[in-house]
């Protein structure tokens, strides 16, 4: 009966909790085009674990708990250049697939591989203790010092915290990350909750900078502005690329807020998309306010004060409050082309959105019409986030701003807000190694 | 089986249902099953209710008690300093003279059901019940009932207002506060205090 | 003498309805996301899919998470698929073809739809963990904030009926469907039906934003009953929402069941298509929307057509 169900099953799409590492985002991204594959939020509900680029070693033991927290048959595919040979050692039952391929195809195999009873599913990595354990007095295990005993199970003591509604509520403190499948890889967001509203909020240190990203290849959408940094690139590459990171960011935002299919649309139409296709992301545009997103979702969502913004140069964000900053402007090419800074008013998180879709049919127009241009500027180019330096990316500029926007935000708003942001955590890492003088590929 | 066997079998497991999942709230660790086992409790009493004929009343009995024992759970927890009411507790106070009082209470109640002589006029089930049932509690006021049901969900809705972010003392985000208890703290020069 | 099927049939009948209602939905769902996304859709994939992704949570096996409320855990499902099951009852097909008709049909149905709350709660307050405990309080607010439009916009289609049955409900539309003379009925039926089964812009509870809510540290065969009992929910809203306010089973030239089946399906697909094509709103604004515009236009839907029978 079991041989029966597993190879009806086998037919089934894979659900695989995917993982990107530096290098890999896009990869992982475009698992959702397959109709064989099935990205999934949860490890409970995954069967295969993808971990597809390079990690450090601080996110060795955040990967080693999402393997042990799959459900059996369960088996791990990694997917890394030979640098990634870190991996192999946190995951050792793992199965190794090229990087550069499409993935897919692997990860259906192992799947079916391992329905059939091919391999045994993999056993747990960590040990299985108790992380807190704690016995008090009384016939349930309660009592003690205090009212509940001490800290049951290392939950403390309910405290109270006052809350923006005038109400004293219990706090819940909350570590969520790093693979959180709303964040980008590597945020760790600690959250303290007041009922659904975050009262405070930290985020950790960018775990990628410990990562050596000489022999890590740059993604496609990536690397032309990071070319762009010492050498003259086509505008109409970079102005594609930036498009293309726009709808990819769209495709994942989508997904966050319930809009699965509109998402895989999106991520299709990142693609297929040329250069002076500005139509098809407005056919987009008028799509998307079809769906109230602007007004139900994001509406008044996480707005951000023109003023915390003024020195940042954070890009799309600061433009949606209405700073006209663009490093485009002082770039002579981008003046001949009739370049002026799209900006938004509003602030919050529709307008951020509104404002990545009125750039990326910005840009593509500007692919259209640009012909054998090249950028003129060195030392510091407008990417897809914002001001990319040899300095830094805006996405360690924009660190500071979270703890106080999340302040008093529901936690649905709160993860809106985040991933309106656009922070790219493995980008932020590559920029503080280039003012080392690591080569870029 | 027969609908009378069926009826009987059925009133047992309502009623042994009942008392069990009573006893049970007391004797339970966790706040969130005191409060189930107690909607437990009142569904198999609304399940006896409905044995009785009074269809009308044990559905609504049902209904209402969902919503309730859901708020009650939520109540529990907000009180306690329990976090989430996941951790163990003990779920009683001074229970020896509860278990006294109720085992009172229940002897007298059930004295009640043996010496009392109860009438007995078996009726054929009403044909249409809820509007007997109607016509017997609203009577000729049954306009006064609906213009008092709106009137009593509008000041339901006017106390949550009331006791919302915009309290009395201004808009909660905005800094309100409540005046002292002790009118010499209150700060003279008229600066706000920081929330 | 009102109908009551025997017990046999009918566990039998609610049971081999909800199965291919399940089935059904599933289907649905994948053809409308497949067109939404723009994705080249296999007839195969339709038909088997349902069938092979249910093969593969049976296989998968359960995990459990540390302390959990395993009692809890396991009833959320079940009683899930029990309410379901019994407002699928209710519903009729014919005038003496249904289930079970008592007398306060309406009232089974509300106590119904209002349990669902507690299933939900123990579902996501049973395992122990952060995400599905908050899904679960957000349903919460969700589920006390419809209550009272459903119930009211409900309540409009028994005024016509002079009745609580769901058969008298339906009978009573002989001249005239609910949806043409209570015109904001069965919009607000189809939002507080959305609410109910938490599904597409309603998802709130196992909502993305918290990786699955409710749902996030489901597994194996627990997994695929909870999908089930939110698929089979869905298909008991979209057939009360066919007798209750599209006619049930009035209709010229074809016969009363094909009728309730196709109203049926078009709620479904209306349903199913609101799922892909509207974005999540934010528990704030539901619970607001539900207090302040959903009850005033409820009563004045009862006002209105009480008005009209005086």
């Amino acid at each position: 009966m079991r041989q029966f169900l597993a190879r009806i099953a086998a037919g089934a799409p894979v659900p695989v909790f995917a993982i990107a590492g530096a290098g890999a985002r896009e990869q992982v991204q475009d698992l959702r085009l397959n109709p064989g594959v099935r990205l999934v939020d949860s490890p409970r509900e995954a069967n295969v674990l993808l971990v597809a680029g390079a990690m450090p070693e601080s996110l060795a033991e955040p990967l080693q708990r999402i393997h042990d927290a799959m459900s059996h048959p369960r088996c791990t595919v990694v997917a890394a250049s030979p640098e990634g040979r870190d991996l192999h050692a946190w995951l050792p039952d793992a199965t190794a697939v090229a990087l550069h391929e499409p993935i897919a195809g692997g990860l259906v195999d192992v799947h079916r591989g391992i329905l059939r009873g091919d391999r045994p599913s993999e056993p747990a990595l960590l040990p299985d203790v108790e992380p807190a354990p704690w016995r008090g007095v009384g016939p349930f295990g309660q009592g003690g010092t205090g009212m509940t005993g001490g800290t049951p199970y290392g939950r403390p003591m309910a405290d109270l915290l006052d809350d923006r509604d005038g109400l004293r509520l219990d706090i819940l403190p909350l570590t969520v990350g790093p693979f959180f499948p709303r964040f980008p890889s590597g945020l760790i967001l600690q959250a303290t909750l007041a009922g659904d509203v975050v009262v405070e909020s930290a985020i950790e240190a960018n775990p990628f900078t410990d990562l050596d990203f000489e022999m890590v290849t740059p993604s496609p959408t990536l690397g032309p502005f990071l070319r762009a940094l010492s050498a003259p690139v086509p505008i109409a590459e970079l102005e594609l690329a930036r498009a293309r990171s726009h709808l990819r960011w769209l495709a994942d935002a989508l997904v966050s807020q319930g809009l699965h299919a509109l998402g895989v649309r999106v991520l299709a139409l990142a693609a297929r998309v040329r250069p002076g296709d500005g139509e098809e992301v407005r056919k987009l545009e008028r799509l998307l306010r079809g769906t109230q997103v602007f007004r139900w979702s994001l509406g008044g969502v996480g707005p951000i004060a023109a003023e915390r913004l003024i020195a940042i140069a954070a890009g799309p964000v600061a433009r949606a409050s209405g700073i006209a900053e663009d490093a485009r402007a002082d770039d002579p090419a981008y003046r001949e082309l009739g370049f002026t800074p799209v900006t938004q008013r509003a602030g919050d998180a529709a307008a951020r959105w509104r404002q990545r879709l009125a750039e990326a049919e910005q840009a593509l127009d500007l692919a259209g019409r640009a012909g054998p241009r090249q950028t003129e500027v060195r030392g510091q180019v407008e990417g897809p986030r914002g001001l990319l330096l040899a300095e830094g990316a805006p996405t360690g500029r924009l660190y500071e701003l979270v703890p106080e926007l999340l302040a008093g935000l529901e936690w649905g708003d709160a993860i809106a807000t985040i991933v309106s942001l656009d922070l790219d955590l493995e980008e932020a890492a590559l920029a503080a190694q280039l003012t080392a003088g690591v080569p870029v590929a | 089986m027969s609908e009378e066997r069926l009826v009987d079998v059925l009133f047992w497991v309502f009623a042994i249902g009942s008392v069990v999942t009573g006893y049970r709230v007391f004797r339970t660790d966790s706040m969130v099953r005191a409060a189930f086992y107690l909607l437990a409790s009142f569904a198999a009493v609304g399940g006896i209710l409905v044995l009785l004929g009074a269809e009308f009343l044990g559905m609504v009995l049902i209904l209402m008690m969902a919503g309730e024992m859901l708020v009650m759970a939520i109540v529990m927890v907000m009180f306690m300093m329990n976090p989430a009411g996941l951790n163990p507790m003990w779920m009683v106070h001074q229970h020896r003279i509860a278990v006294a009082a109720g085992v009172v209470a229940f002897l007298a109640i059930a004295s009640l059901g043996f010496l009392v002589d109860f009438p007995d006029q078996p009726n054929a089930r009403p044909e249409l019940a809820t509007e007997q049932l109607g016509i017997e509690l609203l009577g000729d006021s049954m306009l006064v009932f609906q213009t008092a049901g709106v009137a009593l969900l509008s000041t339901m809705a006017g106390v949550v207002v009331l006791a919302s972010r915009r309290g009395r003392y201004g808009i909660a985000d905005e800094g309100s506060e409540e005046p002292p208890l002790q009118p010499d703290e209150v700060d003279l020069l008229g600066e706000e205090a920081t929330p | 003498m009102r109908t009551y099927a025997s017990p046999e049939f009918a566990l039998l009948a609610v049971g081999f309805t909800m199965v291919v209602g399940i089935y059904v939905v599933a289907m649905l769902d994948h053809v409308v996301g497949g067109r939404v996304a723009a994705r080249p859709l296999l007839w195969r994939e339709i038909v088997a899919g349902p069938a092979r992704s249910a093969a593969l949570l049976i296989v998968q096996r359960r995990m459990t998470t540390e302390r959990t409320d395993t009692p809890g855990w396991m009833l959320a499902p079940a009683l899930f698929a029990a309410l379901a099951a019994t407002a699928l009852a209710l519903v009729p097909l014919g005038p003496d073809l249904v289930v079970a008709d008592p007398e306060t049909g309406f009232v089974v149905f509300s106590a119904a739809i209002a349990f669902v709350m507690i299933a939900v709660f123990l579902h996501g307050w049973s395992p122990n963990s952060a995400l599905p405990l908050h899904g679960a309080y957000r349903y919460a607010a969700q589920a006390l904030s419809f209550q009272i439009p459903f119930l009211l916009a409900m309540l409009a289609t028994a005024l016509p009926a002079e009745s609580l049955s769901i058969v008298e409900i339906v009978a009573a539309q002989e001249s005239a469907w609910n949806v043409v003379r209570q015109p904001l009925g069965l919009p607000i039926y189809l939002v507080v039906g959305l609410a109910v089964s938490f599904w597409g812009p309603l998802n709130l509870p196992d909502g993305a934003d918290l990786a699955g809510g409710t749902s996030a540290e489901d597994s194996g065969i627990a997994r695929l009953l909870w999908q089930a009992a939110r698929a089979a929910m869905l298909v008991a809203i979209a057939a009360m929402g066919a007798a209750g306010f599209l006619g049930g089973w009035w209709g010229p030239w074809l016969s009363g069941i094909v009728w309730m089946l196709l109203k049926t399906v078009a709620l479904l697909v209306l349903l199913i298509a609101a799922g892909h094509l509207l974005a999540r709103v934010r528990i704030e604004r539901f619970v607001v929307v539900a207090w302040v515009l959903l009850i005033p236009l409820a009563l004045v839907n009862i006002f209105v057509s009480g008005a009209f029978l005086l």
